[in-house]
């Protein structure tokens, strides 16, 4: 198994290497003069060529990628061009709401999603199944700034009972900024929990005609036990799969709700950066979102052999 | 061993601690929602949401309006502007004296003006700033041609000396954008790391994307006029000044209506009706704040050649490219002045090819340039989206004089490096703040700037304003230089715009400027 792993952890570099050179070259053929938008509208051709200058982007294209993947190996994600800070320290700054606002988000996604996965596959063709399906339906086609934004109108502005945006004003406690991220955490919820009930529903359905499930029945165990620990226990693989996927995609941040509700997290740094053409932080952002993703992905696997012991290496 | 469960959650198969965990949490969030965020407002502090996060604090790193509007409660310039945007002195004792042939200024400087280290400003701090910021800015740059030396005299006065006049020289030193701000000479250094200037309030913290904060200077020096526009008495009323970056504009405009933000920048116009039946805030509009304008590219192409830029501005119909842009007549003025009546600078030469929709006249003009069918390429982006709809206008405004047309919509970005091609357009659009002094704004009036103007006529209509000092004589001046745009058409002033922003109704002393400053402000 350890032998299987390493190679799982070499092929994780050499993705990560793939994905840095597309990043990179992706970055460089859009449009656009992070040096122009800096100095602002009255400045001078000459100035802008200056300061294209002092950032090394008047050099080849190759020579930057070189040059750039030197440090990278040295683990240097560069200095953003217009937060004159390093990448990584702008990066390390804006992952706690990141993070909080997955963790959150993805909590309201399988509270919603696994139960009501569960219901409707135990009363399957019933009107109740019905609804959730409808209901996940409607969920997964909702775009989530539109959701967003009535959210902010009944909840923030209406009721008055939470913030319309921001992470809490300068030395809010833990909980004040937690306090912050439960708006749009319950909209990125929501959102995602269609997919959750999706697929628990269809892996619910498989395992409760089974034979073991009968079985369990047949023991006398109460309808709890048998669908949550005969039923559940097994249909846990793909509802991992999915909640983990779900959970790597909002680590990198949820750009749109992250605008919309003002949360200073990796998703609006990374739109604030492209708008910018600030290459140094769309390269380093990028690289670390996608060394989340390829993390996560791995520990789903390594989760699978612990949920599923004919699961294998 | 069977776990004890709550009779009510037998059904669930819930233990008592899962229910007690429950419940906790339930509190917890109940107690949240019943605070409504009140920790979130301190007593005695402005939350304003911005546009989004400024580039840099360094005021002369960047000609964009963030980092100076944040940082002008921090620095002070020698001189600033009143309400009416005449230029009026600040850390200088009066306005300067100069000398008739218009090469030497003479600045006294205020004693006893505090630093936020404490120590009292001296010229020796002045010096240092203004020759940062004719090493650093366009505007200083510009300046700096024509400089001889800057010389103290004495400890609060300093000598300008110039080869050739520059009569705009104050209002560049005024001008809160890329701006001559005074800081310790202690602190200067590039990048700019301690922010020590003069102003009513000095800088505590920035956390990018979150806040900027600046806290009120006890040790502040005022002037004792009254307030007038920016100049005058400053009184940091309220404690604390937070810069909130709120890109989304919907999301400013709901947080002014909650209360969250006593103040929001740059709203879309149609927030008027809802923030003005809100009842919890209040509509304030500056006009005008800005003016759109189309500039042409008369070094390659299509519109190097003069006539077909004549049929492309007789073609045009700005009073409805304004409209499509801007909806509402309160919010936009379709004018051929390119300032306002109060302004020497007054004229209304240009107004017989100004808002002409002169399909026939264009087509006449086309056919004298022999016009072969080349489609106008508009470059135009929809960051901005009040360019990309007066970009539809002029296209069906081109299209009914005979041109054939070609709209190129991209980001802004990408907008700002094409344009510094002349391969790539006929036409650009963009937009400026309102400046009181012609030569500020648009960069076209000067050398080099996208659109490649430079022309006799030009050249000598703008020598001969910049060698006036006097201000009568530089308003007639620019009648002639006014003119020579209308008739060579480097670029079109679409009118002027102007720019809504919301307010608190507890929000008291704010007065509207093209840059929103708060001191003298207060929370009632």
């Amino acid at each position: 198994m350890f032998a299987a792993l390493a190679r799982r952890l070499a092929g994780m570099l050499i993705v990560m290497f793939i994905v840095a050179t597309m990043v990179f070259f992706l970055t460089r053929l859009a449009p656009g003069d992070p040096a122009a938008l800096m100095l602002g509208e009255q400045a001078s051709l000459a100035d802008v060529a200056e300061l294209r200058k002092t950032y090394g982007l008047d050099q080849p294209v190759i020579v930057q990628y070189a040059l750039w993947l030197k440090e990278l190996l040295r683990g240097n994600l560069g200095q953003s061009i217009f937060l004159q800070r390093p990448v990584i320290v702008a990066i390390a700054e804006r992952a706690e709401p990141t993070f909080f606002l997955a963790l959150l988000s993805i909590l309201v996604a399988t509270a919603i999603g696994v139960p009501a996965g569960i219901a409707s596959a135990v009363w399957r063709g019933r009107a109740s199944d019905q609804a959730v399906s409808g209901g996940a339906m409607l969920a997964a086609s909702i775009p989530s700034f539109w959701l967003g934004l009535i959210f902010i109108q009944f909840f923030a502005v209406r009721l008055g009972w939470f913030p319309v945006a921001g992470y809490g004003p300068p030395g809010a406690s833990f909980a004040e900024r937690l306090y912050h991220l439960m708006l749009p955490a319950s909209v990125l919820g929501i959102v995602n929990s269609a997919l959750i009930t999706r697929f628990t529903r269809a892996s619910m359905l498989d395992v409760l005609n089974e034979d073991y499930v009968r079985t369990a029945r047949a023991k006398g165990l109460s309808e709890a036990r048998v669908i949550l620990r005969h039923g559940l226990g097994n249909a846990l693989v793909p509802i991992i799969t999915v909640v983990g996927l779900t959970a790597a995609l909002l680590v990198g941040g949820a750009i749109v709700t992250e605008t919309v509700f003002g949360l200073p997290g990796i998703g609006n740094l990374v739109v604030s950066a492209v708008l910018r053409r600030d290459y140094p932080v769309i390269q380093g952002a990028l690289i670390v979102i996608a060394g989340i993703y390829v993390l996560i992905n791995f520990s789903i696997d390594v989760m699978y052999t612990l949920v599923d012991p004919r699961v294998k290496y | 061993m069977t776990k004890s469960r709550h009779p009510q959650f037998l059904q669930l198969g819930l233990s008592r601690r899962e229910v007690g965990g429950l419940a906790l949490g339930a509190a917890t969030i109940a107690a949240f929602i019943g605070s409504k965020g009140a920790s979130a407002q301190a007593a005695n502090s402005l939350n304003l949401a911005m546009i989004g996060e400024p580039q840099t604090l360094d005021p002369m790193a960047s000609t964009a309006d963030l980092p100076s509007l944040i940082m002008m409660h921090v620095y002070e310039s020698l001189y600033t502007f009143d309400q009416k945007l005449n230029a009026r002195p600040m850390l200088a004792v009066e306005m300067p004296k100069v000398s008739a042939d218009g090469l030497t200024y003479d600045i006294d400087i205020r004693k006893g003006v505090k630093l936020h280290s404490g120590r009292d400003l001296d010229v020796e701090d002045v010096i240092a700033s203004l020759k940062r910021w004719i090493e650093m800015t366009p505007r200083g740059k510009s300046v700096g041609a024509a400089l001889v030396s800057i010389d103290a005299k004495g400890t609060h006065g300093l000598t300008i000396k110039l080869k050739s006049p520059v009569p705009a020289l104050v209002t560049h030193m005024a001008l809160p954008s890329g701006y001559a701000a005074i800081m310790a000479k202690e602190s200067i250094a590039t990048p700019l790391v301690n922010y020590i200037g003069t102003g009513p309030y000095r800088f505590k913290e920035r956390k990018p994307d979150q806040f900027v904060i600046l806290t009120r200077f006890d040790g502040y020096s005022a002037r004792s006029e009254a307030p007038d526009g920016y100049a005058g008495k400053r009184e940091a009323k309220v404690a604390e000044l937070r810069f909130i970056p709120v890109p989304n504009a919907n999301t400013r405009v709901e947080g002014a209506i909650a209360g969250q933000y006593h103040f929001a920048d740059q709203l879309p116009v149609e927030a008027f009706r809802r923030v003005t039946d809100s009842g919890s805030a209040k509509p304030i509009l500056m006009m005008p704040y800005g003016f759109p304008y189309l500039v042409t590219n008369t070094k390659q192409g299509l519109f190097a050649d003069k006539k077909i830029r004549q049929a492309f501005q007789l073609a045009l119909n700005e009073g409805e490219m304004l409209g499509a842009a801007f909806g509402d007549e309160k919010f936009y003025r379709a004018t051929p002045a390119h300032f306002p009546q109060s302004s020497p600078f007054h004229s209304m030469a240009g107004e017989k090819v100004y808002n002409k929709a002169d399909a026939a006249g264009a087509k006449k003009l086309l056919a004298e340039a022999k016009y072969d069918g080349t489609p106008v390429r508009i470059l135009n982006s929809k960051q901005y989206e009040f360019h990309h709809a007066m970009a539809l206008v002029m296209a069906e405004n081109l299209k009914a004089a005979g041109f054939k047309t070609q709209l190129d919509v991209v980001d802004w970005a990408t907008l700002v490096q094409r344009r510094a091609d002349p391969a790539l357009y006929e036409v650009y659009i963009t937009h400026s703040s309102f400046y009181p002094e012609p030569m500020l704004s648009p960069p076209q009036l000067g050398a080099g700037a996208p659109g490649w103007w430079d022309s006799p006529a030009k050249n000598a209509a703008i020598s001969a304003f910049n060698a006036e000092s006097d201000p009568v004589k530089r308003g007639a001046l620019w009648a002639k230089v006014q003119e020579v745009v209308y008739d060579e058409v480097p670029y079109i002033r679409v009118g002027e715009f102007a720019a809504l922003c919301a307010g608190s109704m507890r929000l008291t002393g704010y007065v509207p400027m093209p840059m929103p400053a708060f001191w003298n402000v207060s929370l009632g």
